[in-house]
C-alpha cells in the first residue's frame, strides 16, 4: 500500500482550494484514492491556508498526519509548515520569491522553481504558478501528464481552447522541470470515482430521497449545503435563504405541513436559534430533517475549525419532551445512506430527525465507491388522501404505534388544524379552556404518551439503534461515534500492525439507543473513549443508556481534525498504563 | 355604502356553498374586537368562495393565535411571531394553496418583527392579518409594540416611553403591495378590506384595531369611534406611495384626532412565486420524486 500527504500552503486569495481541487480530481479520475482536509481561517484575503490531499492506492481514513510533499506558495508556507514535514519530504518553492534558510538541517528535499515567472511567461497570468507547481507534484507521484490533460480539458474546455492549452503547457513545465523525477508509485485500479465533501454527499442524497425544502442561514461549516441547494434550485428543489435560522426552521416547519419534504441546516450557533421549533415540530408531529455541522465552541468560538461537542445540546434542545432521532453520519458514503434514511423515518415516525455533522465531515472530501441511486426507497409513512372516516378527520388519533395518519392540504375532506398547543386527536386545543379539568387531565397524558410511543416504536421497529462494532474478537476496543470513526478505523489499522488487537465500536444513531442491544455490545470488554470534546460527550451518553462507566479517554478540543496516527500515539500510551 | 356592495357579493359572488366555520367555541372575552375579525374573514372566504381545503390559516401564539381553531379549513397555530415563516414554507411548499396569516400586535411587531421586513419584501401571495389591541392581552396586559405614548400596563405602570411601531409606514417601505387597516367596528370595511387582500396578488398586510376590553382601557372602542374616518371617503388614491405614506403618518402627527381606514396603499409587482425558477413545473408538492437518471446526472457534477 502506497500513500503520499501533498500539503499546498499559501494565503487566502492564492489559489489553494482551486489547485487542491484539481490534484483531487486527477486522482480520483485515474483510480486512486484521495482524502483532502482544507484548514482555513475566518478572514477573506490573508492569512495562512492549506489544503493537505493524501492520495493512495487504497482506502484512506484520514488526510495523514505528516506531509511528503509540500508546495509552499508564499514565505509564511515555510514557516508555519516545517514542523509538519515528514522524513525525506519534498518542498516545491518558487525561487525567487521564497527563502528556504529554515528548512536548514531538515531531512528534506528542496525543489525550487520559479513559478511565477514560469505563470508569467506562459500565460501572463500569475495565478498559473499554482498549475506549475501541480504539474512537478504529479510527476513525483507517478501519474503521467496525459491524466493532468484529460482532467484540464473537462474541468476547463468550456472556459476556452486558450485556457486549456495554458494550464497544459504550465503543468509541463512544473512536470519536466530538472531535478523532478517520479518517486512514489501510484498506481489506480482504473475505476473513476467521484470526490466529495460530506455537504454535497448529503445534499446529493436529499436530493435523491425526494427533499424539495431547504431552508437555510449563511452559517459555517453547513453553508455548502446551501450552495449547493441554491446551485440546484431551478431542478425542482427549492433553496431559501431566510433573514434567520428561525425562520429557516419555521419555513421547513411550513413546507413540510404543506406535504413536502423538508430540511434546513446550520452550525450550533444557528441551532440554538432553532430550537424552540424543534419541540414545535415534535408536537405538531411533522416530519422534519435537521442538519447541525458541529464547529469549534462555545458561542461563536473558532468559526473554521471542527468539534463535536454539541452532541448532548442536540440530544436535548428544546422543552419539554419529544420523540426525535439523532444521527451522525461516520464517513462520507454514509452520508448518502443516512440521508434517506433521515427522511424515511422523520416521515415514518412524523418527528424531527438532526443529522449531527461537523466541520471535518461537512468539508474534507473523500473519494467514494459510488452511489446507487436506484437504491433509495422512500417511504413516506402514514398519509391519508381521503377521509374514510366519515366525520371530522382525526389527525391525532390515538394509535397503537403512536403514529396517526397525516393529511396534506389541498385534500378534501381532512382538514385539520396543527396545533403547537396540548390537542385532542382533532388537533383542538385542550390548552386554554380545558386544562386541569379531569377529562382533559387524562386527554393530555393519553396524547403524550402517543406522541412517545413513537421513541418505543422505532426501536422496535428500526435495527439503526446501536452501535457498530469491527473486528469483534479484538481484546480492546476504541469507542467513538460520528466523524471520528475514520481517524479511530485508522488507528486500529496502525496499532494491529504492531501486533495489538483492537476493534472499533462506533455510533451513528444517538438517540434513541436500544439499551440492552447496546449494553450487550459494550459489556465486559476493555474500552477507550475517543471524541472530539471536553466533557466526553459519547461516554455520558453510553453511561446514561448502559451504566458502563468508560474510565480512559483520549478527548482532543483543539478545533484540529484528530488523525489515525495521533490516536495511535495516544492509545498506545494508555495501553501501557491500563 | 360599503355594506350594500357586501350583500351583493354574498348572493352575486359566491361560488360554492361552503362552511368555513368550525364548531370551536373561541376563547375570547365578551366584545373582543377579535369576533369581527373571525366574522369578517368568514365573510370575505364566504364571498370569494374559495374550496376550504386549499385554505391554510396560520396563527402565532397570543389571544389572535385562537383564529384557525374557528375555522375548518387547513392551518397551523405555530409559535409565537412564526406565523409568518411558517406560512411562508407552506406557501413555497404549495403556491396552489391561499394561505392567511392571523396575528397579534405583539407577535406580528414584537417578537416576529424580524419576519415582517422579510416576508413583506419576498412579495408572496399571502394575506397577513394582524388583530391589533395594543396591549398583551394573554399574557394578562403588559404594553406592547404599538401601545400609545404614556399608555399605562402592568409593564409600564408609569406610562409607556417608546414610539409605537407603525405598521402602516413599515409595511409599505418593507415592500409589502396592498397595506390596509380595518376596525372592528365596522365588518362590513373590514369583510371588504380582507377580501382584497386575498384577492391581491402579492403580499397584503391589513392591520385591524382590535379593541382589548379587558386590559386596555384607554384604546376602546369608543376611543376610536370619533377618530376614524374612512380613507375612501377622502378620495385617497392607493396607488399614490407618497400620500400612503403621508396617510400612514396622520394618527401620530394630529395626535390621534384623525385615524385613517382602509386601502392605504396597493401596487403590483411580480410575486415571489412569479420569480421562483423551481416552480416552473408547478406547486413543488405537486412536483414528481426525481429519476435515477436525474440524480446520475448530478452524481457526475462531482466526477
Amino acid at each position: 500500500m502506497t500513500n503520499v500527504c501533498v500539503r499546498i500552503a499559501g494565503a487566502n486569495g492564492d489559489g489553494v482550494e482551486s489547485s487542491g481541487g484539481l490534484l483531487v480530481k486527477i486522482a480520483a479520475r485515474n483510480g486512486l484514492k484521495v482524502f483532502g482536509y482544507r484548514g482555513y481561517q475566518s478572514i477573506i484575503r490573508g492569512g495562512h491556508v492549506w489544503y493537505q490531499i493524501r492520495i493512495g492506492d487504497e482506502k484512506l481514513y484520514g488526510h495523514g498526519n505528516k506531509v511528503d510533499i509540500l508546495i509552499a506558495l508564499n514565505q509564511d508556507g515555510i514557516k508555519n509548515q516545517k514542523n509538519h514535514l515528514n522524513k525525506g519530504a519534498f518542498v516545491i518553492y518558487d525561487n525567487t520569491k521564497v527563502n528556504v534558510d529554515l528548512l536548514k538541517g531538515l531531512d528534506v528535499k528542496l525543489i525550487g522553481i520559479p513559478l511565477l515567472d514560469i505563470a508569467v511567461t506562459t500565460s501572463g497570468d500569475p495565478i498559473m504558478r499554482n498549475t506549475v507547481a501541480v504539474g512537478a507534484v504529479i510527476k513525483l507521484l507517478g501519474i503521467s501528464m496525459e491524466a493532468f490533460e484529460q482532467v484540464i480539458t473537462s474541468m476547463f474546455g468550456r472556459k476556452g481552447e486558450k485556457t486549456v492549452k495554458d494550464n497544459i503547457v504550465a503543468a509541463s513545465k512544473g512536470f519536466n522541470f530538472e531535478g523532478v523525477v517520479s518517486s512514489y508509485k501510484l498506481i489506480g485500479d482504473g475505476k473513476q470515482r467521484y470526490s466529495m465533501d460530506g455537504n454535497t454527499a448529503l445534499s446529493i442524497s436529499a436530493y435523491a430521497s425526494g427533499c424539495k425544502f431547504y431552508a437555510a442561514y449563511p452559517m459555517t461549516p453547513a453553508s455548502g449545503i446551501l450552495h449547493w441547494f441554491a446551485a440546484h434550485d431551478h431542478k425542482g428543489v427549492l433553496f431559501k435563504q431566510s433573514e434567520d435560522e428561525i425562520a429557516a426552521i419555521n419555513m421547513a416547519i411550513g413546507a413540510s405541513y404543506a406535504g413536502v419534504r423538508a430540511m434546513c441546516g446550520t452550525s450550533g450557533g444557528g441551532f440554538s436559534l432553532m430550537t424552540e421549533a424543534l419541540g414545535y415540530a415534535g408536537m405538531i408531529e411533522t416530519p422534519l430533517v435537521v442538519v447541525e455541522s458541529q464547529r469549534t465552541g462555545p458561542s461563536t468560538g473558532l468559526p473554521t475549525k471542527t468539534e463535536q461537542a454539541d452532541l448532548l445540546f442536540v440530544m436535548h434542545a428544546s422543552q419539554g419532551e419529544y420523540p426525535r432521532i439523532v444521527v451522525a453520519p461516520r464517513d462520507i458514503d454514509e452520508c448518502f445512506t443516512i440521508t434517506t434514511q433521515a427522511f424515511n423515518l422523520a416521515d415514518k415516525y412524523q418527528c424531527p430527525v438532526i443529522i449531527l455533522m461537523d466541520l471535518f465531515i461537512s468539508e474534507h472530501i473523500e473519494t467514494i465507491e459510488g452511489f446507487d441511486a436506484s437504491s433509495v426507497k422512500i417511504e413516506r409513512g402514514k398519509i391519508t388522501m381521503t377521509n374514510t372516516g366519515g366525520g371530522r378527520f382525526k389527525r391525532y388519533e390515538y394509535s397503537e404505534d403512536g403514529v396517526s395518519s397525516r393529511s396534506i392540504p389541498g385534500t378534501k375532506g381532512t382538514e385539520f388544524i396543527a396545533p403547537t398547543d396540548e390537542h385532542d386527536e382533532y388537533g383542538d386545543l385542550i390548552s386554554d379552556a380545558f386544562s386541569g379539568l379531569d377529562e382533559y387531565v387524562e386527554m393530555r397524558v393519553k396524547m403524550h404518551e402517543k406522541r412517545m410511543r413513537k421513541m418505543d416504536m422505532m426501536l422496535k421497529n428500526e435495527e439503526y439503534f446501536v452501535p457498530k462494532i469491527e473486528n469483534p474478537s479484538a481484546k480492546i476496543f476504541l469507542v467513538t461515534f460520528g466523524s471520528t470513526t475514520e481517524a479511530v478505523r485508522e488507528a486500529v489499522v496502525l496499532l494491529n500492525k504492531k501486533g495489538f488487537e483492537f476493534g472499533v465500536i462506533s455510533f451513528n444513531y444517538l438517540l434513541p439507543l436500544d439499551k440492552e442491544k447496546t449494553t450487550a455490545i459494550l459489556q465486559g470488554k476493555k474500552l477507550i473513549d475517543v471524541e472530539c470534546n471536553y466533557t466526553a460527550q459519547l461516554a455520558q451518553v453510553i453511561m446514561m443508556n448502559t451504566g458502563i462507566d468508560i474510565k480512559n479517554k483520549i478527548l482532543k478540543y483543539d478545533g484540529e481534525a484528530i488523525t489515525g496516527e495521533e490516536i495511535a500515539e495516544k492509545v498506545e500510551k494508555l495501553y501501557n498504563s491500563m | 355604502m360599503a355594506e350594500n356592495i357586501t350583500n351583493q357579493n354574498i348572493t352575486q359572488g359566491a361560488k360554492t356553498k361552503q362552511v368555513y366555520t368550525s364548531t370551536n367555541k373561541p376563547i375570547w372575552c365578551a366584545g373582543c374586537g377579535d369576533y369581527s375579525v373571525f366574522a369578517s374573514i368568514n365573510k370575505a372566504l364566504t364571498e370569494l368562495g374559495i374550496d376550504k381545503s386549499s385554505v391554510a390559516i396560520v396563527s402565532g401564539i397570543g389571544c389572535s393565535s385562537a383564529m384557525p381553531h374557528s375555522f375548518s379549513t387547513y392551518g397551523v397555530h405555530s409559535l409565537h411571531g412564526r406565523l409568518l415563516p411558517t406560512a411562508t414554507g407552506i406557501k413555497l411548499a404549495n403556491s396552489s394553496l391561499t394561505v392567511i396569516g392571523t396575528g397579534g400586535d405583539g407577535d406580528g411587531y414584537g417578537i416576529g418583527g424580524g419576519h415582517l421586513m422579510h416576508t413583506a419584501r419576498r412579495n408572496l401571495d399571502m394575506t397577513y392579518i394582524i388583530m391589533d389591541n395594543e396591549t398583551y392581552g394573554l399574557t394578562t396586559g403588559q404594553t406592547s409594540p404599538t401601545a400609545l405614548l404614556g399608555h399605562k400596563t402592568k409593564s409600564t405602570p408609569f406610562g409607556v416611553i417608546e414610539m409605537p411601531v407603525n405598521p402602516m409606514a413599515l409595511a409599505i417601505s418593507a415592500g409589502a403591495t396592498y397595506v390596509a387597516r380595518g376596525f372592528s367596528g365596522d365588518v362590513a370595511h373590514l369583510s371588504q378590506l380582507i377580501k382584497g387582500g386575498i384577492e391581491h396578488k402579492g403580499f397584503a398586510l391589513i392591520d385591524i384595531f382590535s379593541p382589548c376590553v379587558t386590559f386596555n382601557h384607554d384604546n376602546t372602542y369608543d376611543w376610536f369611534r370619533p377618530r376614524i374616518y374612512k380613507l375612501d371617503s377622502v378620495g385617497h388614491d392607493p396607488s399614490n406611495l407618497n400620500a400612503a405614506m403621508e396617510k400612514a403618518f396622520e394618527d401620530v402627527q394630529t395626535k390621534y384626532e384623525k385615524i385613517p381606514i382602509g386601502l392605504f396603499y396597493k401596487t403590483s409587482r411580480p410575486t415571489y412565486e412569479d420569480l421562483e425558477l423551481s416552480f416552473k413545473n408547478g406547486p413543488l408538492v405537486k412536483q414528481e420524486m426525481p429519476t435515477k437518471e436525474q440524480i446520475q446526472s448530478i452524481l457526475e457534477e462531482n466526477l
